[in-house]
């Protein structure tokens, strides 16, 4: 599913250079349900943009279902990131102008869904996330937990077969995350790989894999024992 | 992604912003309105002073003398206007144009005129409406009889009546008047320009036989300027170039070119040129306030990109391509150009009707000027569109979304 191999991430600002991953190699076979653990800087959402084909590698390896990554075009990579790959990000990124329903539509526009199976579709990815009301309010309309909820359904609603999720919980207090971790289980268990960033630990025992990261490195991989189940 | 979700978007964007939306058209609706009125406007001229010279006579030609090359030998004297028509078959009418300042005065009243001498024909060659009486008949016209025909203004205004058929007025510089009985009334000339000239400011005319009239201002018997017209508008050139002729072999001087003769038709080819030079230069000043209107559209959309960079990174974070985004952004500056030009053409006819009422004339709107304005603001929208849609297009999805 996903396999990297010696992925080194290097941002120049000016004249000083940074690497944030350096030489980072990973394999996630599909049906997994990992948490990325580490403290902040140490390259966790550089991996996850990467993953993600929102950002560039510098140098290394990436299949991602068999698609060498590095050597696909800025449209490619637009495909991919419409139709493989599903982001929850931890500011929720919705479109402030857009309805509930128009946003999680929008990737299906991009997709060149009708627009009846769209409706339908977004509709179905809402009733998923439990979210069935307020679809034709406006984001800031709706509490940070649903705007979550509205994210989430945005990135499942052209079916992907990761989702990667950085800090998906982090602007949330806990009764909140623990309905987040529920959907995002749910997820997992109809087959959906999962790739989340957290930095609680409460919320890492909810995956089935955690992985921890120090300065640009893979410091620690290992199953997670004990884990909770909602 | 279809045209109609790109059209869809942009408008949600352009009415989420409305004031500034409107700020951005003005410029555009400025322009596109000008040039539509000033080419309506323009064109409608054209067509009035077309029909005016068709009304006055398709088959008139102007001789004149080229007085700057001329000796007094070569002028056109009354004798050669009767030879002329006598002579050449194609010419029906003949007449001088004699134009003199002076005063007309009856018992009650005294205004400055212009007496007008030529032959009984001028009444056909000028295309003058007789209302009452007669015009001057060629008996009066070779005697010289102090007869006059006058308009309707001037005889209102010198008579307070337009009974005038009869009565007798002075007439000739004012310091040497003499007796003129009117003949004839005359539907006024200026009537055209009523809407810009209060009729009381309308010139007072008097036509009178020329030969009178030289008599009354002891002048010569011969002019540098005389009219002709043909029996069709065809032979208009024809008569045109056989009076030339004609009166070369009179005066014998054929080798100097002092006559020339220039149809009516051609006359008003000048002014219509003239008056489309005109037409386009004006036009051409108000579309250059179309281009600034386009770089205000520009500077906006350059400003909405750079606003909306957190909205882009998104987008293109949920799969938007390249084009995507392109097609977005220069969807919304092809609106607003054609909103604006949309607006721009409703005004400007407004305008052009308005102006037109107020001027007398009628604007003449082609389809063609319709479509030119839209395809036009629809192009300065792609023209101008295109570098800020480049630029959303080509942003890093990463940093877009990064953008604070
Ligand atoms: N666009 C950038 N330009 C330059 N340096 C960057 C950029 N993005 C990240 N970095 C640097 O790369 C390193 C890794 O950053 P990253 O955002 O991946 O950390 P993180 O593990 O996600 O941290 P946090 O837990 O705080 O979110 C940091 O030192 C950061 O300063
Ligand atoms: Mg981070």
């Amino acid at each position: 599913m996903i396999k990297i191999t010696d992925l080194v991430k290097t941002y120049k600002t000016g004249d000083i250079e940074l690497t944030a991953l350096k030489g980072v190699s990973l394999h996630i076979k599909p049906g997994e349900y990992v948490s990325i653990m580490g403290p902040s800087g140490c390259g966790k959402s550089t991996m996850m943009n990467v993953l993600g084909c929102l950002d560039k590698m510098s140098s290394g390896q990436y299949l991602l279902n068999g698609k060498d990554i590095s050597r696909l075009s800025d449209n490619e990579l637009a495909d991919i990131r419409n139709k493989e790959i599903g982001f929850v990000f931890q500011s929720f990124n919705l479109l402030p102008r857009m309805t509930i329903l128009e946003n999680v539509e929008l990737p299906m526009v991009y997709a060149g869904v009708p627009h009846k199976e769209r409706r339908a579709k977004a509709l179905e990815a809402l009733s998923k996330v439990e979210l069935s009301d307020r679809i034709h309010h406006k984001p800031n309309e709706i509490s940070g937990g649903q705007k979550q909820r509205v994210a989430i359904a945005r990135a499942i609603v052209n079916r992907p077969s990761v989702i990667l999720a950085d800090e998906p919980t982090g602007n949330l207090d806990s009764k909140v995350t623990e309905e987040i971790l529920r959907i995002i289980q749910e997820l997992n268990d109809e087959g959906t790989t999962i790739l989340m960033v957290t930095h609680e630990h409460d919320v890492a025992q909810h995956s089935k894999r955690i992985i921890r990261m120090k300065d640009g490195n893979i410091l620690d991989d290992s199953p997670v024992e004990n884990r909770t189940i909602l | 992604m279809n045209i109609f979700e790109n059209i869809k978007m942009a408008l949600d964007s352009i009415r989420s912003n409305k004031m500034r939306s409107f700020l951005t058209m003005l410029g555009i609706i400025i322009g596109i309105s000008s040039v539509i009125a000033i080419v309506s406007l323009g064109q409608g001229g054209q067509n009035s002073i077309t029909s005016e010279f068709e009304k006055i006579g398709a088959a008139t030609v102007k001789i004149t003398v080229n007085t700057s090359k001329a000796e007094w030998s070569d002028w056109i004297t009354f004798d050669d206007v009767e030879r002329i028509k006598e002579k050449i078959n194609n010419v029906k009418y003949a007449s001088m144009s004699l134009t003199m300042d002076g005063v007309l005065r009856t018992g009650k009243k005294s205004l400055d005129a212009y007496f007008i001498g030529g032959t009984e024909d001028m009444v056909k060659i000028e295309g003058l409406t007789l209302l009452d009486g007669r015009f001057f008949n060629r008996y009066e016209y070779q005697s010289g009889k102090a007869v006059a025909v006058i308009d309707e203004n001037s005889a209102k205004r010198l008579f307070g009546t337009k009974d005038v058929v009869g009565r007798t007025l002075e007439a000739g510089p004012h310091d040497s008047m003499r007796k003129v009985t009117v003949v004839g009334l005359i539907k006024s000339p200026y009537e055209m320009f009523a809407d810009m000239i209060p009729e009381d400011q309308f010139p007072v005319i008097a036509y009178i036989p020329a030969t009178y009239l030289v008599n009354l201002y002891s002048e010569q018997k011969a002019v540098y300027q005389i009219y002709i017209m043909a029996d069709s508008k065809d032979n208009a050139k024809t008569a045109g170039e056989l009076t030339v002729r004609f009166l070369e072999n009179r005066h014998g001087n054929r080798d100097r070119e002092v006559y020339r003769a220039e149809t009516v038709m051609q006359q008003m080819d000048q002014i219509n040129q003239v008056m489309s030079i005109f037409t386009t230069f004006v036009a051409a000043v108000a579309a250059i306030s179309l281009l600034v209107g386009g770089v205000g559209v520009m500077n906006i959309m350059l400003v909405s990109v750079t606003e909306r960079t957190r909205e882009i990174g998104i987008r293109k974070a949920i799969g938007a391509k390249t084009r995507n985004i392109m097609f977005q952004f220069l969807t919304e500056s092809v609106i607003i150009s054609c909103l604006g030009g949309t607006i721009g053409l409703i005004l400007g006819l407004a305008g052009a009707y308005g102006l037109g009422q107020l001027a007398g004339i009628t604007p003449a709107v082609s389809p063609q000027t319709v479509i030119v304005a839209i395809l036009f603001s629809t192009m300065v929208g792609v023209f101008f569109g295109i570098y800020p849609a480049r630029k959303a297009a080509k942003l890093d999805p990463i940093e877009a979304l990064r953008y604070e």
